[in-house]
C-alpha cells in the first residue's frame, strides 16, 4: 500500500510526484511507456553527419507507424520518443479529424516540449464567468500566483519583467536576448501599436543554472537547440532531468514503467478509489496497486479514458463524472496560424551566435488593450532570423560552385509569427469510448469528436491580419501564411476534459482539483482546465499539480480523506 | 562546455582541407565516381557513376570539399534503401536516368561521360526547367502552407538535388569548411558584427 499513486510521469506528474514525495509521502509513479534514462537515452550528442538518413524519417515507417505524429514535429532524431499510430489506434469521424500527439515513456511529452512557460493572468480565471462559456474556474490567479512561482523557481524559467497584466511576471532566470533585428521589430511594432509588446520568449531552458538546479545534476544552456532530443547538460526542465530526479532524492519513489493503467478501482461503499488496476504492457498481465490518495497525470485525453473506463454500478457514466462532464470541452489552442516577411531594413552587418532555443512572444492584446470582434484572444510565437542554407541552397534554381558560394553567405533575415490563439469551452467537443473497439491490451479506444466554432474562426482570420500588419509595420514584406488553422490537436495544447468548476453539477474537479464525486481523486493534467487561455499551458499544469499535492497532503494529515 | 576545440576559421578550414587531401583543383574523374562508393552500393555500377557525376556537377570540389569528397554518393545510394519510399526510389532514379538520356540524345555519350564543363552546362539548363514552378494540385493547409515546399515541374529532380544538397551540407567535409558549425556553441549571445570571414550557420534549420 502506497500513500499515493501517481498516473503518468510526463509533465503533470513529474511535480506531482516531486511535491508529494518531498511532503513525506510513499508515492508510487506509474508509467504506460517504457524506461528512459536520463542522458543514455538521448540523442544529444550526434553530430550532424552521424545522424541516420540525415535527421529523416524513413518514409514508410511514416507511412505505416506515424500517420499522425508525422504531422507534428517528429525527425530522424527523435522519433523514439513519438508514439506509433499503429500500436495506439483511436478514431475521429471521417472529415472531422483530431491529431493526438503523444509520447508513451518515461518523462512523457516533457521530453518533447517547447518549453514556452507563460502564467495565465486574473483576465483568464475569470474569463468563463464573465460570458458564460464553460464553468467557473473555482480559483482565482491569486490562489496560484505562488504556486506559479514555486514551480518557475524549481524548474527555471528565462524570461523578462515586463508588468503587463494580461501576462503576469514570474520568478525569472536571465532572459534570451532579442537579436538585433529582433529590437528593431520591437521598436517599430511597439510604435505603431502602443499596447502591443514584443518580448523574449519565457522559456524553461535554464539560461544561468542556479545552485538548486546543479545539486539536481543540470547546467546551464549551451545554445544548441536539441532539446527535443533531450538534453544531456539537464539545461531545460522534463521530468528525467528534474522533477523525478528530485522525487527520487527524497526515498519515497518507486516507479513502474510499461505498466498501462486500465482504471480506478471504487469502493461504493466509502466512495473512495482503493486502487488503480494496471495491464503490462509486454506481457498483458494484470495487477492492482492500491493507495490512499490517486493523482492522475496520463495528459488530457488519457486522463479521460481512464475515467470513463472505471465504470461501475456506483457510477455507470464513468468515474467522477455525475455532470456527465468527463470527457467533455476538450480544447487546444488554435495551431499553425503564421505569417512570414522579409525584412528589408534589417541590420544586414548583424548577425547572432548559438542557437537560441526560444524565440520573441507577443502577448494577447486583443480584448485586452484593443478590441476583437470574437471572444479571448490570443498571443503569438516567432522570431527574425537571418535565412539559412537551406534556402540559399534549394528555394532557386543553380549549381556548381555559384550554389556553394550563395549558400554560405548570410542570407537576409526572416521574420515569422505564428498565433496560439484560445479555444472556447465546448461540451459537444468530446472525447468518448468506443463501444465495440478495444486496443491490444482490450482497453476501448478512445473516439475524438471536436472542431473548431465560429469564435476560433473569426478569431484565425484576425491573427492572420494582426501578424501581417506587425511585420509590415517593421517594414517588411510578407512572403507568405499560412491562414487556415491546424487540425485541432496540433497545438498539442489539449484540455479540459476534466474541468475544474464551483458546481458540482457541471464540472468534475473542485478548486483543490479534487474530484467532487471521489474524496482522494485529483486531477492536475491538462484535463483539469476550465478555460484554456492562449499561453502554453504546462507551467498551469504544473503549477496546479504542486498545488493540490499540498492539499492533497494537508488532508490526508487532517484525516479528511 | 564545448565539444570543440576553439579553432579559428581559418584554422579550421585549413586542417579540413588536409583531412579530405584537397587541393584546389576543379573536378573529379569519372573513374574516381565507382570508388567513392566505399562499400557496395546498390545501384548499379552505371547509375552509381551517373549519381556521382550528377552530386559532382551540383556541389563540385572548389577551394573547399565537393560532394565526392563527402561521399554524398554513396549516403544517397544508401537513403534509396534505408529512407526513401519506392516512389520516391523510383522518382529519384527516374531524374537520374532523365539526365543520362538528355546527355545521349545531345551528343551520344552518357552524361558521366562528358567533360566537367559540358555536364555543368547540360545541367545548369536542366536545373532551370525541373524547378520551374508549376500550379500546385492541391492546396496545402496548416503549417504545411507556410513551410511546405513550392510545385516544381520536375520534382523527382527536385528531391534528387535537395538530397545531394542536404547529404552534402551534412557532412563533417562541409560543416567544418563550407558552413559554420558548433555542435555546443556554449551559449547565446544575441549579436555579433559581420565581418568577411562570416559564413552562414550549419545543422539545424528551419528555413
Ligand atoms: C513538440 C511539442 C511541443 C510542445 N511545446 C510546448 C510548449 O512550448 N509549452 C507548453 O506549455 N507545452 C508544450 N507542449 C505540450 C506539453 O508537452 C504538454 O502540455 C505536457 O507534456 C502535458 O503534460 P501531462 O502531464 O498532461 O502529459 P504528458 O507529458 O503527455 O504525460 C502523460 C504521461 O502519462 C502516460 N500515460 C498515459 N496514459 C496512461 C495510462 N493509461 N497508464 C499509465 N500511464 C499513462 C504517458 O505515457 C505519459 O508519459 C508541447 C508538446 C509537444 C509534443
Ligand atoms: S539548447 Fe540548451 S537545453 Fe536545449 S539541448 Fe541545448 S543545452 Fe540543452
Amino acid at each position: 500500500m502506497f500513500d499515493a499513486i501517481v498516473v503518468g510521469s510526463g509533465m503533470s506528474g513529474g511535480i506531482s510526484a516531486k511535491e508529494l514525495c518531498e511532503r513525506g509521502l510513499k508515492v508510487l509513479v506509474i508509467e504506460r511507456g517504457r524506461k528512459l534514462v536520463h542522458g543514455e537515452s538521448y540523442t544529444d550528442m550526434v553530430q550532424p553527419w552521424d545522424e541516420p538518413n540525415a535527421g529523416m524519417v524513413p518514409e514508410e515507417d511514416l507511412a505505416r507507424h506515424y500517420m499522425i505524429q508525422k504531422n507534428s514535429f517528429i525527425s530522424g532524431t527523435t522519433k523514439q520518443y513519438w508514439v506509433k499510430d499503429d500500436e495506439n489506434p483511436y478514431s475521429y469521424p471521417e472529415g472531422k479529424p483530431f491529431y493526438w500527439i503523444r509520447g508513451y515513456h518515461l518523462g512523457g511529452r516533457s521530453i518533447m516540449w517547447g518549453r514556452q512557460s507563460y502564467r495565465l493572468s486574473p483576465q483568464d480565471f475569470e474569463a468563463n464567468a464573465k460570458d458564460g462559456h464553460g464553468s467557473d474556474w473555482p480559483i482565482r490567479y491569486d490562489d496560484l500566483a505562488p504556486w506559479y512561482s514555486h514551480v518557475e523557481k524549481f524548474i527555471g524559467v528565462s524570461g523578462s519583467q515586463e508588468g503587463l497584466p494580461q501576462l503576469p511576471d514570474g520568478e525569472f532566470l536571465p532572459p534570451f536576448g532579442l537579436n538585433d533585428a529582433e529590437l528593431q521589430f520591437k521598436a517599430a511594432v511597439e510604435k505603431a501599436f502602443p499596447g502591443r509588446k514584443v518580448i523574449p520568449g519565457r522559456t524553461a531552458n535554464l539560461s544561468k543554472a542556479q545552485p538548486h538546479h546543479e545539486e539536481l545534476g543540470r547546467s546551464s544552456c549551451q545554445a544548441r537547440s536539441f532539446c527535443d532530443r533531450g538534453c544531456t547538460y539537464g539545461a531545460y526542465h522534463s521530468s528525467l532531468s528534474s522533477s523525478l530526479p528530485a522525487a527520487d532524492r527524497t526515498g519515497n519513489l518507486t516507479i513502474v514503467t510499461d505498466a498501462i493503467v486500465h482504471s480506478l478501482v471504487h469502493d461504493p461503499k466509502s466512495g473512495r478509489v482503493t486502487g488503480v488496476r494496471v495491464i503490462d504492457a509486454n506481457t498483458k498481465a494484470g495487477k492492482t496497486y492500491e493507495a490512499k490518495v490517486v493523482f492522475l497525470n496520463a495528459s488530457t485525453i488519457g486522463t479521460a479514458q481512464i475515467l470513463l473506463n472505471s465504470k461501475s454500478d456506483a457510477m455507470p457514466r464513468g468515474l467522477a463524472n455525475s455532470s456527465d462532464m468527463v470527457g467533455r470541452n476538450l480544447m487546444d489552442h488554435l495551431f499553425a496560424l503564421s505569417v512570414a516577411g522579409f525584412m528589408p531594413n534589417a541590420p544586414k552587418d548583424s548577425y547572432y551566435h548559438g542557437r537560441r532555443p526560444n524565440g520573441i512572444y507577443i502577448p494577447r492584446f486583443r480584448n485586452v488593450t484593443e478590441p476583437g470582434d470574437f471572444l479571448r484572444g490570443y498571443g503569438y510565437q516567432g522570431g527574425l532570423t537571418r535565412l539559412g542554407w537551406r534556402t540559399a541552397a534549394l528555394t532557386s534554381p543553380g549549381i556548381g560552385a555559384e550554389l556553394k558560394e550563395r549558400t554560405h553567405k548570410l542570407g537576409p533575415w526572416l521574420s515569422f509569427v505564428s498565433g496560439f490563439g484560445e479555444m472556447l469551452p465546448n461540451p459537444e467537443n468530446r472525447v468518448t469510448l468506443s463501444k465495440t473497439k478495444v486496443d491490444k491490451w482490450g482497453i476501448p479506444l478512445v473516439e475524438v469528436n471536436c472542431s473548431h466554432g465560429p469564435n476560433e474562426l473569426k478569431m484565425a482570420k484576425q491573427i492572420i491580419e494582426d501578424g501581417k500588419a506587425m511585420i509590415q509595420a517593421a517594414g517588411g514584406f510578407v512572403v507568405n501564411a499560412a491562414t487556415e488553422p491546424g487540425v485541432p490537436g496540433l497545438g498539442i495544447h489539449e484540455m479540459g476534459t476534466a474541468c475544474m468548476g464551483k458546481d458540482p453539477k457541471n464540472s468534475v474537479l473542485n478548486k483543490y482539483n479534487k474530484a467532487h464525486d471521489v474524496p482522494n481523486l485529483f486531477i492536475t493534467d491538462g484535463a483539469a482546465m476550465a478555460s484554456s487561455g492562449c499561453q502554453n499551458p504546462s507551467l498551469t499544469y504544473m503549477a496546479l499539480s504542486a498545488r493540490a499535492a499540498h492539499h492533497a497532503t494537508e488532508f490526508l494529515k487532517a484525516g479528511v480523506i | 562546455m564545448t565539444d570543440f576545440m576553439p579553432l579559428d576559421r581559418r584554422s579550421m578550414l585549413e586542417r579540413a582541407l588536409l583531412l579530405v587531401g584537397a587541393s584546389a583543383a576543379a573536378s573529379v574523374s569519372p573513374a574516381a565516381f565507382a570508388k567513392a562508393a566505399g562499400s557496395k552500393p546498390t545501384l548499379a555500377p552505371a547509375a552509381f557513376t551517373l549519381l556521382s557525376a550528377v552530386a559532382d556537377t551540383i556541389v563540385p570540389r572548389t577551394h573547399t570539399p565537393g560532394a565526392i569528397d563527402a561521399r554524398v554518393p554513396a549516403k544517397l545510394d544508401a537513403l534509396l534503401v534505408t529512407w526513401a519510399s519506392p516512389e520516391h526510389r523510383v522518382s529519384i532514379t527516374g531524374a537520374l536516368t532523365a539526365i543520362d538520356e538528355m546527355a545521349r540524345s545531345n551528343g551520344g555519350k552518357g552524361f558521366a561521360a562528358l567533360t566537367p564543363e559540358q555536364r555543368k552546362e547540360l545541367l545548369v539548363a536542366h536545373d532551370i526547367a525541373a524547378l520551374k514552378a508549376v500550379p500546385r494540385k492541391e492546396a496545402l493547409t496548416g503549417i504545411e502552407a507556410l513551410m511546405g515546399k513550392a510545385a516544381v515541374a520536375d520534382p523527382g529532380y527536385a528531391k534528387l538535388k535537395e538530397l545531394i544538397v542536404i547529404l552534402y551540407y551534412y557532412s563533417q567535409e562541409a560543416l567544418t569548411t563550407e558552413l559554420n558549425y558548433e555542435h555546443s556553441p556554449g551559449g547565446w549571445t544575441p549579436s555579433i558584427k559581420v565581418t568577411p570571414e562570416t559564413r552562414a550557420d550549419g545543422g539545424l534549420s528551419a528555413f
